[in-house]
């Protein structure tokens, strides 16, 4: 079964999740479109992270379908469409005795295939995106010697290195200074028009993160509101007040 | 002296099997140590030992059994246990390393017991336990050599595989690999590898040669693949120079690689203190 060019990339229908006795995600029903860049706002534990490893298959949703290009999850084998760079709880990573090179290049593991061994075309492939995410000179270097910040472009290079069709990244920017993440919502708006690549981005800084996308999803167990940037930036801090409390109005008036 | 290790056909084995126990161990060692389960070496030898036990108590009772090596119930008992290892990382999720004990303490109380049933045993235990050069037979050199075969073989083939879900098992999953068969196949080969050795260096200190270079070659190393290099080398080193002083001096085989293989750690760490004082 092939994917039809007017199927939708992501789409969830009735999904809920729990952990045990917590529900996390109630009756989410969402879908993403071809060349969609849809950023996900929430606060903290409102279910953003498993929303990500529910439409990746790393979580069982308790209830509903996902389906990715137009196929169920169960029978959906094109993982090398999808790039992803997870949230970077304190990983351990740093020690890991591997260069960037390395690190980089494992994210063609799915597109090259089993047995099969990575060629010229792949290594120009892997230099050409750690040049994008401006890391050229720490190329042969190992991780360890990185900071926290350049870690997190190894992980963006190594989602974006197979060049997907979709890229999921859970608060990608996290440790990224000010100048970077300007460069890096450039890389992704130049993906977007070069590839048509259909991206969700999960951010607490709503300010910045909504100048880029086109659509906005509100996450706190429930969708609360999925929608154009547009009309989210008009009822912005109806929307927000109503998910987050009081507490976030600073945040909220901050761009 | 030198020449004997050419004369005699078992110090010929030795020498082969050690040449392949060097290039083996250090690469399974290498990806065991980056995922953090360098003990379970250790829990796996233990396992063995007890297979070992099995198997020498089922041919001292049933005569059908006298001409099987025991080596082979220590594969056999080994594999099982990496089985049930990799059942407990399932169980114990966020206590992985919780898997190794559990096994570790079941593989010597198993031993233990078939000691006692047996009351004791004429063959040599000893030489499971330490390494001893001249136990090694063909039929050993010949298991030791079909092990390496098959692992050099998947290192070659999956070796992005391995790299990937060592380094990133989420992202290895969400990359479509086989992460479930992966690490099955590997910890099977980890067991092998383990049986396949002890003749040679002893089940109590193939963690050893597992672990030391790689920690030495940790040190040093610019990048993975140049961890698993010096890690052979360093391997190499230990087990030639190792077998080399043990027949001189007449000294325990498998004790005296890893006395070789603590002095170059010991050396490696010495170096890079030097050079950073120097800077
Ligand atoms: N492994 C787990 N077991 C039980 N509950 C969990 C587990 N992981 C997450 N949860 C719960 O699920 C809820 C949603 O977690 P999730 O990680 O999806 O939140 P999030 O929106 O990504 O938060 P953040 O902004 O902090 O990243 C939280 O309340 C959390 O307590
Ligand atoms: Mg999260």
């Amino acid at each position: 079964m092939k994917a039809k060019h007017e199927d939708a990339v992501v789409k969830l229908t009735s999904v809920f999740f729990q952990y045990e006795e917590k529900v996390v995600l109630e009756n989410i029903n969402f879908s993403l479109e071809r060349g969609d860049f849809v950023g996900i706002v929430g606060p903290n534990g409102s279910g953003k992270s498993t929303l990500m490893k529910l439409l990746l298959g790393l979580l069982p949703a308790t209830k509903g379908t996902v389906e990715l290009f137009g196929q169920p999850l169960s029978k959906f084998r094109d993982w090398s469409k999808i790039g992803y760079v997870a949230q970077q709880v304190a990983h351990g990573a740093g020690g890991f005795p591997a260069t960037v090179r390395e690190v980089v290049a494992s994210g063609l593991v799915g597109k090259v295939g089993l047995f099969r061994r990575l060629q010229g075309k792949h290594h120009q492939k892997v230099e050409e995106v750690v040049e994008r995410v401006g890391l050229t000179e720490k190329l042969d270097q190992r991780i360890g010697n990185l900071s926290g910040g350049q870690l997190q472009r190894v992980f963006i290079a190594r989602a974006l290195v197979a060049e997907p069709e979709l890229l999921i990244l859970d608060e990608p920017t996290v440790g990224v200074d000010q100048e970077s993440i300007e460069q890096f919502y450039e890389l992704l708006r130049s993906l977007k028009e070069e590839n048509g690549m259909t991206m969700m981005i999960v951010s607490h800084d709503v300010g910045v993160m909504t100048q880029w996308v086109n659509k906005v999803a509100c996450l706190q167990r429930k969708l609360h509101f999925h929608g154009s940037a547009h009309d989210f930036a008009h009822n912005h801090d109806k929307i927000l007040q109503q998910m987050y409390g009081d507490s976030i109005k600073m945040l909220a008036h901050h761009h | 002296m030198l020449a004997d290790w050419w004369q005699y056909d078992f110090l010929r084995y030795t020498l082969f099997s050690g040449i392949l126990i060097g290039l083996i161990c250090p690469i399974l060692g290498t990806f065991l140590i980056v995922r953090r389960l360098s003990m379970m070496a250790d829990g796996l030898s233990h396992v063995t030992l007890s297979g070992v036990a099995a198997g020498m108590l089922i041919s001292k009772k049933i005569a059908l059994f006298q001409a099987v090596n025991p080596l082979f119930f220590g594969m056999l008992f080994s594999v099982i246990g990496s089985l049930f290892i990799e059942r407990l990382r399932k169980v114990y999720k966020s206590y992985q390393d919780l898997a190794i004990p559990i096994i570790l303490s079941t593989g010597l109380g198993l031993f233990t017991v078939l000691i006692s049933i047996a009351k004791g045993f004429n063959t040599d235990l000893y030489s499971y336990l330490f390494g001893k050069i001249v136990t090694v037979s063909k039929e050993d050199l010949y298991a030791l050599i079909g092990v390496a075969a098959v692992v050099l073989g998947t290192v070659f083939l999956i070796y992005k595989e391995l790299f990937a879900v060592s380094f990133d098992e989420e992202f290895a999953r969400v990359s479509g690999v086989a992460r479930r068969s992966i690490n099955l196949w590997f910890m099977v080969l980890v067991a092998l590898t383990i049986a396949a050795s002890m003749r040679i260096v002893g089940v109590l200190l193939i963690s050893a040669l597992i672990t030391l270079p790689v920690a030495a070659s940790l040190q040093i190393a610019g990048s993975f693949r140049q961890t698993i290099l010096y890690a052979i080398v360093f391997a190499e080193t230990s087990v030639l120079a190792g077998l080399y002083f043990a027949y001189l001096l007449d000294w325990a085989s498998g004790g005296t690689i890893v006395l070789v293989a603590v002095s170059i750690l010991l050396i490696v760490l010495g170096v890079k203190k030097i050079k950073a004082a120097l800077r």
